[in-house]
């Protein structure tokens, strides 16, 4: 808030400046208190006993915390099969979309060439395209060649450069580079691809972090995709898995077991994020400002 | 063969799928180029502007359009897999609009969310914004904590804790309710009143919805709840949908973060000057800080319908299958579910058009509402 230019004695302002400052910081608090205490819980009710956390008392932390459920996760096949599938799709799909986004954000943002307007305007008006317009029909392109139950509806679609906000959030990056670095490379005899591989994609380094954190948690927590397409269950991605765990025939619920797959299936995320944040804010700033 | 290996396989061979289709766009383009005259520059700033958009124009001849027009037609056709499709005509959307009981209560379902949800989540997302934008030390840690919550907001993992906190028993969202009136006895009765209002609420919109009014009788019967009543949250029909909106407020980060470069895209000396005439704090925001950050309310508005219309994780997970009395059935729930777990491809087909329609009507509602309050900087000039 601004300074106030009243003239007035210097205590009480100063207090008030330090009474408002506190209630501020309480508020703060409080929705730091609203936003974390869903992971508290998953955390706490991951090291209790089944019978612990399916008793009608509540207790806040497990008074004898222990990691059986972790244990039992980390040492089952099957769940480490579930971790490696997601890893798979995750990382093959964040690799293609990125280099490809990236290609054909050089495209919009660093290359004069004819109908480049137009295609940027269809790009941008894929925005409002709902995601199941092309779920239902890509389906069944893919059930015709035979590729549904295998991966590849999964991963390859974002191969040709699926996602238009990241392109427009690349472009808008791009933008902001001083035009000279093209000039003076063509000039020097260097190709396009040699300024987009040595010059623009260095540079754009804190953009392509962003643009992969996004990919990586799109892809990484993805459900609709693999809940159409895979059909095995040795080939099944994390969330499709965890959606399923929970069995509606019996009573007690194995909970600190599907909370610590939980914990585990999110612990990615987090670290991810917590390593990234500075940039990933301050491109969400950008996206509502530029847009 | 290994399912990863024969993924991996075709992921290279898309990689040079994409490489050649690229060279021969781009070869096309230069050709015309040169065929219309142009010069030697302009004709290799055509080969490289082809070259690198091409992955998408590929991407978008195959993907988007090519399956657009397919499911324009079928959406007219009936089609079961793997029989082919067979025309009906506009059947698929009659039934739809004037027959299918389960697609009316889940477009309302979805409205419901948008209405009622959405404010709910600008209102939360602007008052954090304004709390970070004290600049107090530490905002940093807060901003990041707040916004937390978008990466995890989808994630099935997230949404079955959520399962477990909003559990009207042992949940700990209950507890900490009571935990906090037990030291503030006087929001008891706060709460048994938005208890009963939201109860009241949702029993008349479900009546509304299906035009039944037996439970809206019921909830009236049983008059003001008593101080034990808690919320039933994702157990209950009354609650399912506040349950849903409640989560959304929960991860409104993204909206937050605009709001908060927003808000500091406000000049100062408009601060000045109204402090100058003696305007409130409460006068400025609504005078000055209100209006400067409209543009950003108006994306976050635009940005949140489309998005809102389609949640779909929520009601396949927290409330498994859109239940309980598909109260959580929303349009591309109940798509995803017609579509591909009972195979009727053609309806819906259908219904993801009707969705695109809807889609485009609320946004060009807003892009027309917007001259009225939404202000923009150039305007003054």
């Amino acid at each position: 808030m601004p300074r106030s230019n009243r003239r007035e004695s210097f205590l009480p302002r100063k207090l008030r400046q330090a009474f408002s400052n506190g209630i501020v910081y309480l508020l703060l608090l409080a929705g730091s208190g609203f936003m974390l205490f869903p992971l508290f819980w998953m955390l706490s009710t991951s090291l209790k006993t089944m019978e612990e956390a399916n008793s009608p008392r509540i207790t806040w932390w497990p008074a004898q915390p222990q990691a059986d459920a972790y244990h039992e996760v980390l040492t089952d096949s099957r769940w480490l099969l579930y971790f490696s599938n997601s890893a798979f799709v995750t990382t093959l799909a964040v690799l293609g979309t990125l280099i490809s986004v990236a290609a054909v954000a050089y495209a919009f943002s660093r290359i004069q060439w004819p109908g480049r307007n137009i295609v940027f305007f269809l790009m941008l008006s894929t925005l409002m395209l709902p995601y199941q317009t092309t779920l239902v029909p890509q389906y069944v392109m893919f059930n015709k060649i035979g590729w549904v139950g295998t991966y590849n509806p999964i991963v390859i679609p974002g191969f040709f450069a699926g996602g238009a906000l990241y392109i427009f959030l690349l472009r808008q990056f791009m933008m902001g580079l001083p035009k000279e670095l093209d000039e003076a490379a063509l000039i020097d005899g260097a190709n396009y691809f040699q300024i987009w591989r040595h010059i623009i994609l260095p540079l754009c380094k804190p953009a392509l972090a962003t643009i992969a954190v996004f990919l990586f948690v799109g892809n990484w927590n993805a459900l609709q995709a693999p809940l159409i397409y895979l059909q095995r269950a040795n080939m099944y991605t994390l969330p499709v898995v965890i959606a399923n765990l929970i069995n509606p025939q019996v009573q007690v619920q194995p909970w600190p077991l599907i909370m610590a797959a939980s914990a585990l299936t999110m612990i990615p995320l987090v670290v991810v994020f917590f390593f990234t944040q500075r940039y990933i804010l301050e491109s969400v700033a950008l996206t509502g400002t530029k847009g | 063969m290994n399912p990863k290996l024969y993924t991996f396989l075709w992921a290279i061979a898309t990689v040079i799928f994409i490489i050649l289709s690229s060279l021969a766009v781009a070869s096309l383009a230069k050709l015309i180029a040169r065929w219309r005259g142009k010069n030697r520059l302009y004709q290799s700033r055509t080969f490289a502007g082809y070259f690198f958009a091409s992955p998408w124009i590929v991407g978008y001849i195959i993907f988007v359009i090519g399956p657009t027009l397919a499911s324009l037609y079928w959406s007219f056709t009936r089609f079961k897999l793997p029989d082919p499709p067979v025309w009906v005509g506009p059947q698929n959307y009659i039934q739809l609009l004037t027959a299918d009981d389960q697609f009316r209560v889940s477009i309302l379902n979805s409205l419901y969310v948008t209405f009622f949800g959405l404010p709910l989540q600008l209102a939360t997302a602007l008052v954090l914004a304004l709390l970070l934008y004290r600049r107090l030390p530490g905002e940093q840690a807060f901003r990041m904590i707040y916004y937390l919550p978008v990466m995890l907001a989808a994630s099935s993992a997230m949404l079955i804790t959520w399962r477990l906190v909003l559990n009207p028993n042992n949940g700990i969202l209950n507890t900490l309710i009571r935990m906090i009136e037990s030291i503030f006895p006087f929001l008891v009765p706060v709460r048994q009143g938005m208890v009963w209002f939201t109860e009241i609420t949702n029993a008349a919109f479900i009546g509304l919805q299906r035009g039944n009014f037996n439970l809206l009788y019921q909830t009236i019967a049983q008059g003001l709840p008593g101080p034990e009543v808690m919320p039933l949250w994702h157990q209950s029909q009354l609650w399912s949908k506040p349950a849903i909106i409640f989560i959304g407020v929960w991860s409104c980060g993204t909206m937050m973060m605009i709001y908060l470069a927003a808000l500091c895209s406000v000049p100062t000396h408009l601060y000045e000057a109204a402090l100058v005439d003696g305007a409130s704090g409460w006068q400025r925001f609504w005078r000055i800080t209100f209006p400067m950050i409209s543009p950003a309310t108006f994306y976050n508005l635009v940005v949140g319908i489309i998005a809102t219309l389609q949640i779909f994780e929520q009601s396949y997970v927290l409330t498994d299958n859109g239940g309980p009395a598909q109260s959580t059935y929303f349009v591309a729930y109940y798509l995803w579910r017609s579509t591909f777990r009972f195979n009727k491809i053609g309806y819906g087909a259908a219904m993801s058009w009707i969705l695109l329609v809807l889609i485009l009507i609320l946004t060009l509602i807003q892009f027309r509402l917007a001259n009225k309050w939404v202000y923009y900087e150039y305007e003054e000039a």
